[in-house]
């Protein structure tokens, strides 16, 4: 089945609500929030949550009794997260990146590592039936992409994949949409959603992901995005259109396909052209 | 001299980080300005600076195997935490760390190590002062130490210059990339909006401020959308002891003003006045003096 990735290079332009109300009408389909720093899809989808997994990373430990501090350890960590005096080989358990290269240089095996949790991810039936797994990263670490990797670990072939991606295009957005069949680019007809757009359609090229472009707050700013898609050949898969309603209505958590019916459609069909587009892709 | 830092942040997306950075601008003197969401830098669209410099940033390293020399031996792939090697001995670069074990474990020196340019830093100047900014290469890590190289490029900007503000927009979220813009600062702002989302969000990376840096200030835009999630805000800021210091209403002027490109606070003049603007900068002044 598809695995299809939402994101958008610029935040809240509406990726959480692309593929919350995609989902919502979906109850098939399984939805993955790997916005693990800001997770706010369970915020939306309710869900009865059935289970709950740590994520944890290795971090070395120094034996003292064996360590002689000669500086091997800190002289090979390329990210300097160990620091080796006269007296003294001290790690910095935050900016180490459990490559466990420190272990394979030294040479008095005075290195072991331990884990730390770092996050969780969490897994239940959302109240539209779909089920949801999301993942929340712990305040003050620096880095979501494990917790992210074995969110995607966790589900298998048979259902369809929604993933509610990080804004941006640095690595934890690579990390969610790494492997997709397909990615939906939400935007927004401003500057802002035009210029971080480019970002990302220049990511997923290099990703060779193949990807549409859905517009949100259609009708609020200018045309430029639609210039922009025209220009580079870009498929504009629907537009979400401005609607103060729609916005009070997300700001107490519902979805807009709560809202009126005609959005219902407008998901609908959105759904129906990205499997379309998913026979296409898979050739059958 | 002392240069004080003031940060505007905002954990969710979309909330008006860089509209209230390109706002502050015109009303602080002796500053210098760094855009640090360099995986998606928007604030040079509205000052448009006259750029003066432009240098690439070597942030990593990813690592090579030459198939000519390969042996096959595995050792590598076995020992790749990051599963960045693939069985015909290819290495992914969008998974590769560079942290060197492979080319450590190759018997053969069949592996090699090389510089990787993650971003461009961009120096330039606008009508109201020095700005910095840089761009991510899109899918490149080590964003946090590109933020960091911007930063501290603004601070020997502003100590060369003798200004005593630096201003910067960060990015949302709460990973290295914020931690990097925000340790150490004097002053954070934290945008945010009255939706459960805004508020959900705001808890996190108000954590996340208190931890790593100074003063932290709330600003509650779009407050209009929902007054009982506004209210609900203000309670928790100041049972955290913040203090929210703007409340801006949605207005689709704002929007034009963006998308005119346009400093919104001074095309659309009466409507910051309205939202007492005067009392907003009064604060930050006072903020930035204690």
């Amino acid at each position: 089945m598809m695995k299809i990735a939402v994101l958008s290079g610029k935040g809240g332009t509406g990726k959480t609500t692309v593929s919350n109300n995609l989902a919502a009408l979906n109850s098939d389909a399984i939805l993955l929030d790997c916005d693990v720093e800001e997770p706010n899809s369970h915020i939306f989808m309710n869900p009865r949550i059935k289970g709950d997994e740590d994520v944890a990373k290795d971090y070395p430990v120094i034996d003292e009794e064996k360590c002689v501090h000669c500086g091997e350890c800190a002289r090979f960590c390329h990210y300097n997260a160990i620091i080796s005096g006269p007296s003294a080989t001290i790690t910095m358990k935050e900016i180490c990146h459990s490559c466990r290269g420190c272990a394979l240089v030294c040479q008095h095996d005075a290195i072991t590592y331990k884990q730390r949790e770092i996050g969780k991810i969490y897994s239940g039936t959302s109240r539209f039936g779909t089920e949801l797994v999301y993942g929340e990263l712990k305040t003050g670490e620096l880095s979501g992409v494990p917790i992210i990797n074995k969110i995607r670990e966790m589900t298998g072939e048979e259902h369809s994949i929604l993933i509610d991606s990080p804004p941006g295009t640095a690595c934890s957005t690579v990390a969610a949409v790494e492997d997709c069949d397909y990615a939906l680019i939400v935007t927004e007809p401003t500057p802002f959603g035009v210029s971080d757009m480019k970002m990302v359609v220049e990511m997923l090229r290099t990703m060779k992901i193949p990807f549409s472009v859905i517009i949100n707050k259609a009708w609020l700013g200018d045309r430029e995005v639609y210039d922009y898609c025209r220009e580079e050949n870009l498929e504009i898969l629907g537009e979400i259109p401005f609607d103060r309603d729609i916005a009070e209505a997300y700001s107490t958590g519902k979805l807009i396909v709560e809202c009126d019916p005609k959005y219902e459609d407008i998901f609908q069909s959105l759904w129906n052209k990205i499997h379309f587009i998913g026979e296409r892709i898979h050739g059958c | 001299m002392d240069v004080k830092e003031i940060v505007v942040i905002s954990g969710k997306g979309g909330t008006g980080k860089t509209t209230l950075t390109a706002s502050l601008i015109p009303y602080l003197e002796n500053t210098v300005v760094a855009d640090c969401d360099v995986d998606a830098p928007d604030l040079h669209i509205l000052l448009h600076p006259r750029l003066t410099r432009t240098r690439e940033f070597i942030g990593t390293k990813k690592a090579t195997i030459f198939s000519e020399k390969c042996c096959g031996c595995g050792n590598c792939i076995n020992h790749c935490q990051f599963i960045a090697i693939s069985p015909a001995f290819i290495v992914n670069h969008l998974k590769c760390e560079g942290c060197g074990v492979c080319e450590l474990v190759c018997p053969i020196e069949a592996v090699s190590l090389h510089d990787v340019v993650v971003g461009n830093i961009y120096e330039g100047e606008t009508p109201y002062g020095p700005m910095i900014h840089a761009k991510l290469v899109p899918g490149e890590e080590t964003s946090g130490k590109l933020v960091s190289e911007v930063r501290n490029r603004a601070r020997e900007v502003a100590i060369e210059r003798g200004c005593s503000n630096v201003l910067i927009d960060g990015s949302p979220g709460i990973g290295c990339n914020v931690i990097s813009s925000i340790t150490g600062a004097s002053i954070v702002l934290i945008v945010t909006e009255p939706t459960l989302s805004g508020l959900h969000d705001l808890k996190r990376v108000m954590d996340i401020s208190e931890r790593f840096s100074g003063k932290t200030y709330v600003v509650i835009n779009k407050y209009d959308l929902s007054l009982d999630l506004s209210e609900q805000i203000e309670q928790e800021s100041n049972r955290r002891g913040h203090s929210v210091i703007l409340r801006f209403p949605f207005h689709k002027n704002i929007v034009k003003a963006v998308t005119e490109k346009n400093i919104p606070s001074l095309s659309e003049k009466k409507l910051f006045e309205k939202a007492r603007w005067e009392d907003f900068l009064r604060k930050i002044s006072d903020g930035v003096k204690v």
